[in-house]
C-alpha cells in the first residue's frame, strides 16, 4: 500500500505548485468548450453568414431611395445607404449574438455542467469570463465576414485594413460587454424560458434607441438624450466613422475608450453576480 | 493515518428555514467504501455537496484530505473526483474532448492530459468510440465516459451520487467492477449515495444512514443485518378492511414469539424471533379475526429491513417516488 500511495502524494505536490496562477489557463478552457460547441453546430455558422447577407440586401436595396434624396443623404453622411447601414448590421449582430450568451449559463446549469466546473479547483470568475471571450471571438469572427460580404456589395472601407480589423475588434469587445450583461442577469434564472423575454426585452430598445439603424439627426430630442446613453452608440459610432469617414481620431477614441471601460465594468459585475449566485 | 473524510457537527439550513442536516458527524477511512444511504430529501445531496465545497455549511466542519472544506475549497477541488447523477458531460463535444476539457480544469499538462485520457477511455472500454461525439452514445456509454472524466487528475476520494441511476444489470455489474478495482489498485475512497439496497451490500465497507438530516447508524452491512433480530414474516390479506387489519395487529404484536409488526399496505411485516412457529400463531390470530390471507413470505432480514427500520420507510415507496423526481434539477 506504501507503494501504491506515493505517486498520488507527488501528484498532490505538484498540482499545489501548479495552482499559483491559473486564470488564464481556466479562462482559455472554458472559452474553449464554448467555442467547440459553436464550431460543431453547422446551422450556427450556417446562420451567421445567412443573416447578415439578408439584412444588407434587403435593407440595402429597400432603403436605398433615401440616399437618392439629397436631405436624407446629408442627415446619414453618406452617399449610398449600404455605407451607413453595413455598421449598423455588424453591431446588431454584436448586441443579439453577445445578449444570447447568458442562455449557455442556463444550460449548463440545468444539466449539471455547471455543478461540475464549480467541484474543479477553477477559478470562479474564469466562469463568466470564459464565455464572454468565447461570444467575443464569435462575434470577431462573423463581424469580419460581414465585412467581406459588404466589400463584395461594393461598400468601401474608408480607413482601409487596419480600420476594417479595427472595427471587427470594437465589435468584439462590445459583444463581450454585452455577454457580460446578459450573465449577469441570467445568474438568476433556472429555465430558458424565464430568462428569453427578458433578454428581449433588453435588445430591442438598445438596438432602437441608438444610432445603429436611424441616424441621429433625424430623432425627436428625448431619444437623442437616450441614445446618448446607450452604450451601442458608443460602440458604433467608432466603427460607422472608420467605414465613412476614415481614421478620424477624435470620432474613433472616445468612442472606443468608452466601450472598453463598459467590457471592464461588466467584467466586473458579472464576477460579482456569478459569485453571488453560486454563494 | 487519519480518516480521510472527517465530518463534525455539520449542518446545513437553507435560506427558506429547512435545515437539512442536523449536526452530523462521521469519519471516513482512506481506501473505504462508504455508502450514503437515505429517502429523497434526507439531505445526501447537500451533505455531499458541502464535501464538495458547492454548498458552504450553516455551521460544523469538514475536512477532506486533510483540507478544510470552507477555508481551502482549491486543495478540497483537487484532492477530489465528483460524478452527480446528472450525467454531465458535454455531448456535443466528443469522448477524448470531454476528457481533455476535464484535464484543462485540473491543471494538468497537455502531455499527462492525453496518457491519461488513453489509458481512462481504455478502462471504460471506449478507446473505439472516443473520437465520436458523445451525443451519438448510449447511456451506459455516457455514465463510463463520466466516471472516466471523473478520475482524470486521480483523485483521492470519489463520490459518486447515484452510480447506476437507470442503467442495465450489465453496465451496474461493470460499474461495480470500477469500482472495486480502483479500490484494490488505487487505494482510492469511494462515497456513495444509492437507492439500490443491493448495491450498497455488495459494494460497501461501511454504511450511513440518514432520515431528516440525522444519521440514523453507521456500520458494515453485515452487523447492520445483524441488528435486526430473528426473521420477517411478511402477509397480504386478500381484503383490504382497515378495521379488521387494525384490530389484528395488537393481537399479532402482543404474541410472544413477535418482536414487533408493522403495517403494510393491505398487509403486515411482522418481525420474530423464530419464523417456522411463529406462522402458525399468526394464522390462529388472522383466522380469528376473519381476514383471509393471500400469500404469506418468510424472509431473513437484508438490508431492506434495516432501512426500513430505521426510516419507517419501505423501498417500493422509495423506489416510485425516485424515479420521478430524479430528473429534477438541483441548484
Amino acid at each position: 500500500m506504501e507503494i501504491r500511495t506515493a505517486p498520488f502524494a507527488h501528484d498532490a505536490k505538484e498540482n499545489e505548485s501548479t495552482m499559483k496562477l491559473t486564470l488564464p489557463s481556466d479562462i482559455y478552457y472554458v472559452c474553449w468548450r464554448d467555442m467547440k460547441r459553436f464550431l460543431s453546430q453547422k446551422s450556427r455558422i450556417l446562420m451567421t453568414l445567412v443573416q447578415p447577407l439578408i439584412w444588407l440586401v434587403l435593407m440595402g436595396n429597400m432603403m436605398s431611395g433615401m440616399t437618392n434624396n439629397p436631405y436624407g443623404a446629408r442627415m446619414l453622411g453618406v452617399k449610398n445607404y449600404i455605407d451607413f447601414m453595413t455598421p449598423g448590421i455588424m453591431i446588431m449582430t454584436a448586441l443579439f449574438s453577445g445578449t444570447f450568451c447568458g442562455f449557455s449559463l442556463v444550460w449548463d446549469r440545468r444539466f449539471g455542467f455547471l455543478n461540475k466546473m464549480l467541484a474543479a479547483p477553477i477559478s470562479r470568475m474564469a466562469i463568466p469570463v470564459g464565455k464572454m471571450t468565447a461570444t467575443s471571438l464569435q462575434i470577431t469572427l462573423q463581424v469580419i465576414i460581414i465585412g467581406i460580404i459588404a466589400l463584395v456589395m461594393g461598400v468601401t472601407f474608408s480607413s482601409g485594413v487596419f480600420g476594417f480589423l479595427l472595427i471587427a475588434i470594437i465589435a468584439g469587445i462590445f459583444s463581450f460587454a454585452m455577454a457580460g450583461v446578459s450573465l449577469s442577469i441570467a445568474v438568476f434564472f433556472k429555465t430558458l424560458e424565464g430568462l428569453h423575454p427578458i433578454l428581449n426585452f433588453l435588445t430591442m430598445p438598445l438596438m432602437f434607441m441608438s444610432n445603429a439603424i436611424f441616424p441621429k439627426a433625424a430623432m425627436p430630442n428625448w431619444m437623442k438624450i437616450i441614445s446618448d446613453w446607450n452604450p451601442l452608440t458608443y460602440a458604433i459610432t467608432p466603427m460607422r466613422t472608420l467605414v465613412v469617414e476614415g481614421w478620424v481620431l477624435e470620432k474613433i477614441i472616445p468612442g472606443l475608450v468608452i466601450t472598453i471601460g463598459f467590457a471592464f465594468v461588466m467584467v466586473l459585475i458579472s464576477t460579482w453576480q456569478f459569485n453571488r449566485s453560486i454563494a | 493515518m487519519k480518516p480521510i473524510i472527517e465530518v463534525e457537527n455539520l449542518t446545513k439550513k437553507y435560506n427558506g428555514g429547512v435545515t437539512a442536516v442536523k449536526e452530523i458527524s462521521f469519519q471516513v477511512e482512506q481506501g473505504e467504501i462508504f455508502g450514503f444511504l437515505g429517502p429523497n430529501g434526507a439531505g445526501k445531496s447537500t451533505t455531499i455537496m458541502m464535501l464538495n465545497t458547492l454548498l458552504s455549511p450553516t455551521s460544523g466542519r469538514a475536512r477532506v484530505a486533510g483540507f478544510d472544506v470552507v477555508e481551502k475549497p482549491d486543495q478540497v477541488r483537487m484532492s477530489l473526483g465528483y460524478i452527480s447523477q446528472d450525467l454531465a458531460i458535454d455531448d456535443i463535444l466528443t469522448g477524448r474532448e470531454n476528457l481533455y476539457l476535464q484535464a484543462g480544469f485540473y491543471h494538468l499538462s497537455r502531455k499527462k492530459a492525453s496518457e491519461r485520457s488513453k489509458e481512462l477511455l481504455d478502462l471504460v472500454a471506449l478507446t473505439e468510440r472516443a473520437d465520436d461525439q458523445v451525443e451519438t452514445y448510449s447511456g451506459g456509454m455516457r455514465k463510463r465516459l463520466d466516471i472516466a472524466a471523473g478520475l482524470i487528475h486521480r483523485p483521492k476520494v470519489l463520490f459518486l451520487d447515484e452510480p447506476t441511476l437507470g442503467l442495465d444489470i450489465q453496465t451496474r455489474h461493470q460499474i461495480w467492477d470500477y469500482i472495486n478495482y480502483l479500490r484494490k489498485e488505487m487505494n482510492m475512497t469511494f462515497f456513495l449515495t444509492t437507492h439500490y439496497m443491493d448495491e450498497a451490500d455488495a459494494l460497501c465497507n461501511r454504511i450511513a444512514i440518514i432520515d431528516k438530516g440525522i444519521i440514523k447508524v453507521i456500520d458494515s452491512p453485515a452487523s447492520l443485518k445483524n441488528q435486526v433480530r430473528g426473521e420477517v414474516v411478511c402477509i397480504q390479506f386478500s381484503e383490504t378492511s382497515e378495521d379488521k387489519i387494525a384490530d389484528a395487529l395488537p393481537i399479532i404484536s402482543s404474541l410472544s414469539i413477535v418482536e414487533n409488526v408493522k403495517q403494510r399496505d393491505s398487509g403486515c411485516m411482522a418481525v420474530v424471533r423464530d419464523g417456522d412457529t411463529a406462522i402458525p400463531e399468526i394464522f390462529r390470530v388472522i383466522h380469528s379475526k376473519g381476514l383471509k390471507i393471500n400469500s404469506v413470505t418468510l424472509k431473513k432480514p437484508s438490508l431492506d429491513e434495516v432501512y426500513m427500520a430505521f426510516t419507517g420507510k419501505t423501498l417500493g415507496n422509495e423506489r416510485e417516488s425516485n424515479g420521478n423526481t430524479h430528473r429534477t434539477v438541483r441548484t
